[in-house]
């Protein structure tokens, strides 16, 4: 594996039964890339981040993180990944702060400094006040942003964030993107999953267009304009006319009729 | 009032109990006749019942040696005048019994508030619907038994009247039972927003005592059903003005001809049904849609970490944090706070047996049962209920284990140290109670202590292994934690281990009681040694075998998370 990617999958095929959830895909991302994997909904995206975290063993090929075999050395590969789960459970029977420091135990991270590291983001995201009431009383966002704290507690080499902006409000969801764009400077790498393109479009150096367990494009945003053919359009023309889904006029009408 | 509303919302309820009992929850098609199955049940039981009492009514009546006995229409109106307050009371336990059942799951028919619905016909389908089950089976039957009995002794119109009463008095239960529910979810939410962090141990202790107090209730009926009967008759013509007797009053009124009194109670049973339904439509309009408050149990501020026991004794920090997470999730959630009772009823059982023989001088040999009972058993129970429940409790949060660096090893670590140190508990507490209760020689207690330490290690393996094998981390319609088979598996593998474990015992106290021997005086003669020795063997192989049987199977478990 070369040394400068933190991520190499080769080859890399999920079956369940008969689906195929992810077909046969190549892919290596480099140290401080903020890379996005786009599709729409059973593409494969959540499948490959979570066989990058070993979460779903591949049926076929070699999945390579921070120059660990995911397989062979899952603790290690998990010890310096921070990962929010598209729809993250959380024990909902402790309260913001004992969950926290729950995480920051499981990752070994020494007093002082998870002390520090839990004000800090506590107060970003604005969670003060609120840290020591049950997370079974927190609303969706809440739970979000306790989630995306988790994943940085750690100062990990690599986040996997599946729509990490979801229910996140307005001011949260700017100090997410600021804070990956800070991480990137860092050396940190972030793959994420999202299904508001603005977000890949602004944030991310590449792009990943997943369809049907295939990657059917990568690249930066200028290089998916070109294999699109569409010079000056936005990102969500682009993936309408790659994933084939581009003609939605009939489908409204039908709809309004 | 809608009547189809109504309707439609019993249908509902009573289909969120099927899936809670675990009915399949994809394409579930109602075959009628199966899903009514306990009424048709109830009611051919009360035919049988009606029948073989009659059979014993007519022996005993026609035996000339009997003649002392009071007329037969006397006794069965004696009996039946009983029935309402009976089944008042099965009532209340068995719809308590059902809010216990819903208590821990996460899907409940929430009142659609949004919905052209009224307060009235919301309350009058809960209060149906909890009557549904076996408040109604129960009533089914006893009326089959009642109305056969009747039928064949010519008192059919004393047992259709019977019948009604009982109707009503189940109605009486079911919507005590909904005033108590509401005035909990009401109390419960009162408590935690005063409370702070004391909140968590109120509502644990609170649920503790409320199940010992359910338990010990349920058992002074169940055990005791003749004096219960008897005890029932004294009660309802003693205290009179409490309303939950007016039915039998009422019966007993129109049963022996004394009608104004007999109206007066009609109209004041009447009265009283409706002031309770009433009461519970005032309590749902008031509190029906009321969220207790979050619970806080730190304030705010700046957070400092603290440093617990648990590192110095050896765990490290991601242990550590794991077994203070399941501390937490046992005393705070309420599906899990349930299964320390499972020790106390265990503890409860014996000695309320050995109250009872004791009064009637109890044999030595029964004491030895009860007190291993009370030694043995609820530790035991308790580690395989804890082995059995720990890997599924997380639940779909299970995800974090998967996907935190948590190796094999510090997962079973801390999970085994988890059930040990609760069973540990147990079998002190218990022991002492064995010991004061019973006042057994010193060497049967040190025996029965280290006996219960021999169980606890393996049985809490064993079943560790297979809460492994056969976790169920689905939370809808409620946790299951362990695929019931699995449970059942654990059951059997304890029970084997324990009597491979308790095996070295068998030959001297077999002959002790061949020999009618066993008592505490001969036991206290008695050298446990060797068998104590050879114990303690049998426990450590099945425990090492079964730690390590664990250690794999959480290599597999988090080697194939496929989430």
């Amino acid at each position: 594996m070369d040394a400068s990617n933190v991520v190499e999958l080769k080859a890399v095929t999920k079956r369940y039964d008969e689906l195929v959830a992810v077909n046969n895909i190549d892919l290596t991302i480099p140290t401080g890339e903020i890379f996005a994997l786009l599709g729409p909904n059973g593409s494969g995206k959540s499948t490959t981040l979570k066989m990058l975290l070993g979460l779903v063993q591949p049926t076929a090929g070699s999945v390579h993180v921070l120059g660990l075999d995911v397989q062979k050395e899952p603790v290690a590969v998990k010890q310096q990944v921070g990962y929010v789960p598209e729809s993250p459970s959380v024990y909902e029977f402790l309260t913001g702060i004992e969950y926290l420091d729950f995480i920051a135990d499981i990752y070994g991270v020494p007093p002082a400094e998870k002390q520090q590291r839990i004000n800090e983001y506590l107060k970003a995201l604005q969670l003060e006040g609120r840290e020591g009431d049950m997370i079974n009383s927190y609303s969706d966002g809440m739970k979000k942003k306790l989630s995306l704290i988790s994943a940085f507690l750690n100062k990990p080499k690599l986040l996997i964030l599946d729509e990490p902006l979801n229910a996140l409000d307005p001011r949260s969801a700017r100090i997410v993107k600021d804070l990956l764009h800070q991480l990137k400077l860092q050396g940190v790498t972030t793959i994420l999953s999202t299904h508001v393109l603005e977000i890949a479009e602004a944030v991310c150096d590449r792009i990943g267009i997943m369809y049907q367990g295939n990657i059917l494009a990568l690249g930066s945003m200028n290089e998916l304009r070109e294999k699109a053919s569409l010079p000056s359009s936005g990102l969500e023309d682009i993936f309408l006319k790659l994933t084939g889904t581009g003609d939605l006029k009939p489908v409204v009408e039908e709809l309004l009729r | 009032m809608n009547w189809k509303n109504v309707l439609a919302l019993i249908r509902v309820e009573r289909k969120s109990g099927r899936l809670i009992r675990g009915v399949k929850k994809t394409r579930y098609k109602e075959n009628r006749f199966l899903a009514y199955w306990p009424y048709w049940v109830a009611a051919i039981i009360g035919v049988l019942g009606g029948l073989g009492a009659n059979a014993i009514a007519s022996e005993v009546y026609s035996s000339p040696s009997e003649i002392s006995l009071p007329p037969l229409e006397t006794s069965a109106l004696g009996f039946f005048i009983i029935m309402p307050t009976l089944v008042l009371i099965f009532s209340i336990v068995f719809s308590m019994l059902q809010q216990i059942q819903m208590s821990g799951v996460k899907v409940t028919s929430r009142v659609n508030y949004w919905l052209p619905i009224t307060w009235q016909e919301q309350t009058l389908a809960s209060i149906l619907a909890n009557l549904m089950g076996l408040p109604v089976a129960l009533t089914i039957g006893f009326a089959a038994g009642l109305l056969v009995f009747a039928g064949l002794n010519g008192l059919i119109f004393a047992a259709l009247v019977t019948t009604v009463f009982m109707l009503a008095a189940a109605f009486m239960g079911s919507s005590t039972t909904e005033i108590l529910r509401i005035i909990q979810v009401r109390f419960t939410g009162a408590v935690y927003k005063s409370s702070g962090r004391a909140a968590v141990w109120v509502r644990f202790i609170g649920s503790i005592t409320f199940f010992i107090v359910f338990y010990v209730v349920y058992l002074s009926i169940t055990q005791g059903f003749t004096n219960f009967i008897q005890g029932l008759t004294t009660f309802q013509s003693s205290f009179w003005f409490i309303p939950f007797v007016w039915p039998g009053l009422t019966l007993f009124y129109v049963f022996y001809g004394m009608l104004l009194e007999g109206a007066l109670f009609i109209a004041l049973t009447a009265a009283f049904i409706a002031a309770l339904y009433l009461s519970a439509v005032k309590l749902n309009e008031r509190f029906g849609l009321y969220e207790p408050p979050a619970i806080r149990i730190q304030a705010g501020g700046t957070y400092t970490p603290k440093t617990g026991i648990l590192g110095k004794l050896g765990f490290t920090s991601a242990e550590a944090a794991i077994i203070r997470k399941d501390i937490r999730s046992f005393t705070r959630r309420r599906e899990l706070i349930g299964l320390f009772i499972v020790p106390v009823v265990f503890v409860i059982i014996p000695l309320m047996q050995s109250i009872g023989i004791t009064n009637q001088g109890a044999p030595q040999e029964v004491s030895l049962m009860f007190l291993a009972m009370v030694f043995l058993l609820s530790s035991s129970i308790m580690a395989m209920s804890l082995g059995n429940m720990l890997i599924g409790e997380e639940g779909e949060a299970v995800w974090r284990i998967y996907a935190s660096p948590i190796s094999p090893k510090n997962l079973v670590k801390s999970k085994f140290a988890f059930l040990l140190f609760f069973a540990i508990i147990t079998l002190l507490i218990t022991g002492t109670i064995g010991t004061l209760f019973y006042n057994p020689p010193v060497n049967i207690i040190a025996v029965g202590f280290l006996q219960g330490l021999f169980l606890i290690f393996p049985v809490g393996s064993i079943a560790l292994s297979i809460g492994f094998k056969g976790a169920d981390f689905s939370v809808t319609p409620r946790p299951r934690m362990i695929r019931p088979s699995w449970s059942y598996l654990s059951l059997g593998a304890c029970a084997l281990a324990a009597l491979g474990i308790l095996s070295p015992f068998i030959p001297s106290l077999l002959g002790m009681m061949l020999s009618s021997n066993l008592t505490f005086e001969s036991l206290a003669a008695i050298d446990f040694t060797i068998p104590v020795i050879i114990s303690a063997v049998i426990s450590a192989v099945i425990t090492v075998v079964f730690y390590r049987i664990n250690l794999n199977s959480a290599e597999e478990l988090i080697r194939k998370a496929e989430i």
